[in-house]
């Protein structure tokens, strides 16, 4: 049986472990730095065991020893953001939580595929590869497939038809600039653009990239995790058995789409290595405009962590 | 009392049963003309219940009222192909077939899967027989062509299955029309991610998919993609969930065509098709679908 350590026991994190043992996916381990809370939750779910028909064990630890030759570590640690908080608000709390999680991963786990998850994303995803030493494809972020799993189902729930039916790609950084790409989204196999109007498509990429604040501002005290911890729990399963998964994610690029030494939101292959290709799709000007401005805010990101950061 | 009925316990009968068990869509009744082949078959099932955890009940029966009340039934009665044979060759024989079950289940409430071949002219013959609305009879061409372009997209591009959308329309036979402007992966036109060369040849395995397995397994025809396909169809009705497949429907004007069926997509629910898709073709794409209408036309008008 593989292995999958969930670090962050918070809603996130304890959602994803959800999701892993209902589909029987790996054993868990989930740390939290809260005494006997990861211990409570993960008995918790194996009494549930019998009902729902776990076969994988689930473990839960303050320490981090625990995660010990872990297949995949999904890092979830850190704060969740407030009404009114920007994503960048977060940056110096979860830095520091991200650089002891990416250390311990590296002395517990040094085989093990890195999934990050705590916001600002893409900040984070650096942090993480940069405080671990792995290989460029062995970290990846969570950021473009939550950001499709949103614009589909407000395109399924639009046309009055099925999400699974509904394909969408979105790229760039997980923020406000994200950049949804109705040329590359597709109902069945048909074009987004011959079943909506422009204007129409154009409130649904808004609404996208607002997707997380609109829970936020629902929930008041709180922020998603229901969607956040499926779209982790796909990349997990993708990673696990090798499921060769074209989805987008946040990855580390070396000169695609004119970036790099930049994570960024495109359009990856996941299998049993990471991040096994990086897909380069024809954009328009208008696209490669918007990605660069995604890439610019993210940009921005990662220096403000420079004036923050002490490696090590 | 079933939601879901069988006509004809064969290998796509019992395997659709089989799929449909295996997903917990619904109960199952099955029906078929010889005595205890589908009480046999459902009892077999049943005993694997408890280790597969079914939550619904498969009956067998001879009794075709069994099936009335169901809220779909498909049709998988008929012979099957041979090597060497097209599906319209199985035409005359199984349209007797079809006949009889047309017939019994006219006034019927609930929607007609039809899988039996050649499947375009079974549901054009079950239509005329069975008087029953023409949203109501669907059949299974467009779905399994696509499932199997899905299949081949997959393997050539190295992505797994459920990334990729296919769409295959018009006659379940080598005129097939495999779409590839709205074939996607995650939304990524295929043509971007593949060749021409290639994409031609797995266009090609497509169209050939089904006379490849007759010629591979000589004793019989293929009937795990047909029932995967059938009980995809069966799910999207019994639990309304506007999923988009392509099935093939009497035409009342797509293209300027009428009076003929072929797959194009469409919205499933409850009440069979809901709404139909027509993707934009071009010329010859639309001169080849009439090719297809008119020697539909004839064959029917043979028989």
């Amino acid at each position: 049986m593989s292995k999958v350590s969930v670090i962050g026991a918070g809603n996130v994190g304890a959602t994803a472990v959800y999701y892993i043992a209902e589909k029987n996916i790996a054993d868990i381990v989930m740390v939290d730095v809260v005494p006997g809370m990861p211990q409570g939750k993960a008995a918790d779910f194996m009494h549930a065991a019998p009902s729902r028909n776990y076969n994988i064990k689930i473990v839960g630890s303050n320490d981090y020893a625990e995660i010990a030759d872990s297949d995949v570590v999904v890092m979830t640690a850190g704060m969740a953001r407030k009404p009114g908080m920007d994503r960048m608000d977060l940056l110096k709390t979860n830095v520091n939580i991200a650089k002891q999680a990416a250390q311990a991963i590296a002395t517990y786990a040094p085989n093990a595929l890195v999934i990050a998850v705590s916001n600002p994303l893409d900040v984070i995803s650096m942090v993480t590869l940069k405080e671990s030493g792995f290989a460029l494809k062995r970290v990846v972020g969570m950021a473009g497939i939550l950001d499709s799993t949103r614009f589909r189902y407000f395109i399924a729930e639009k046309l009055k038809v099925l999400p699974q039916d509904v394909m969408a790609m979105v790229l760039g950084g997980h923020g406000d600039t994200m950049v949804p790409l109705p040329r590359y989204t597709s109902v069945a196999g048909f074009p987004l653009t011959e079943l909506l109007d422009s204007a129409t498509i154009e409130q649904l990429v808004d609404r996208t990239r607002k997707g997380g604040a609109e829970i936020v501002s629902y929930l008041k005290k709180g922020s998603a995790y229901y969607a956040p911890a499926a779209s982790v729990a796909k990349m997990v399963e993708a990673m696990i058995k090798d499921e060769k998964r074209f989805v987008a994610a946040s990855a580390y690029l070396r000169g695609e789409y004119g970036h790099r030494d930049i994570f960024l939101g495109v359009p990856v292959l996941l299998g049993r290595n990471g991040v096994e290709k990086i897909y380069e799709l024809d954009l328009t000007e208008q696209e490669q405009t918007a990605l660069d401005g995604s890439a610019d805010a993210v940009q921005e990101g990662v220096k403000t962590l420079e004036s923050i950061y002490t490696p090590g | 009392m079933a939601n879901i009925a069988i006509i004809g316990v064969g290998n796509v009968g019992a395997n659709t049963a089989f799929f449909i068990a295996e997903k917990n869509i619904g109960s199952v009744v099955m029906y078929d003309i010889q005595d205890g082949l589908a009480q046999g078959k459902a009892l077999d099932m049943m005993e694997a219940a408890p280790i597969r955890g079914y939550q619904y009940g498969i009956s067998g029966t001879n009794s075709v009222d069994d099936v009335a009340d169901a809220s779909v039934t498909v049709v998988a009665a008929g012979t099957v192909r041979e090597p060497g044979t097209k599906r319209d060759d199985l035409f005359t024989k199984n349209a007797e077939i079809i006949d009889g079950i047309a017939q019994s289940m006219k006034g019927y409430a609930g929607t007609v899967v039809i899988a039996t071949e050649p499947v375009d002219l079974m549901v054009m013959r079950f239509q005329e027989k069975s008087g029953l609305d023409a949203s109501r009879v669907v059949g299974l061409g467009g779905v399994l062509d696509s499932t199997r372009l899905r299949y081949a997209l997959s393997r050539e591009l190295g992505i797994t299955t459920e990334n990729i959308t296919a769409t295959v329309v018009g006659r379940h036979s080598d005129q097939m029309m495999p779409l590839v402007d709205y074939s996607r992966v995650n939304g990524v036109p295929v043509s971007t991610l593949m060749d021409e060369v290639h994409l031609a040849q797995v266009l090609d395995e497509t169209r050939n998919a089904g006379d490849l397995i007759v010629e591979m397994s000589q004793r019989s025809s293929s009937f795990y993609g047909p029932s995967a396909a059938a009980a995809d169809v069966v799910q999207a009705i019994v639990w309304d969930t506007k999923r988009i497949l392509p099935v093939s429907f009497v035409w009342d004007g797509q293209y300027g065509i009428a009076g003929v069926a072929m797959s194009l997509p469409t919205v499933l629910g409850f009440t069979g098709i809901e709404r139909v898709l027509e993707p934009k073709l071009s010329q010859d794409q639309v001169q080849n679908l009439k090719t297809s209408a008119d020697e539909l036309t004839s064959i029917y008008a043979k028989a």
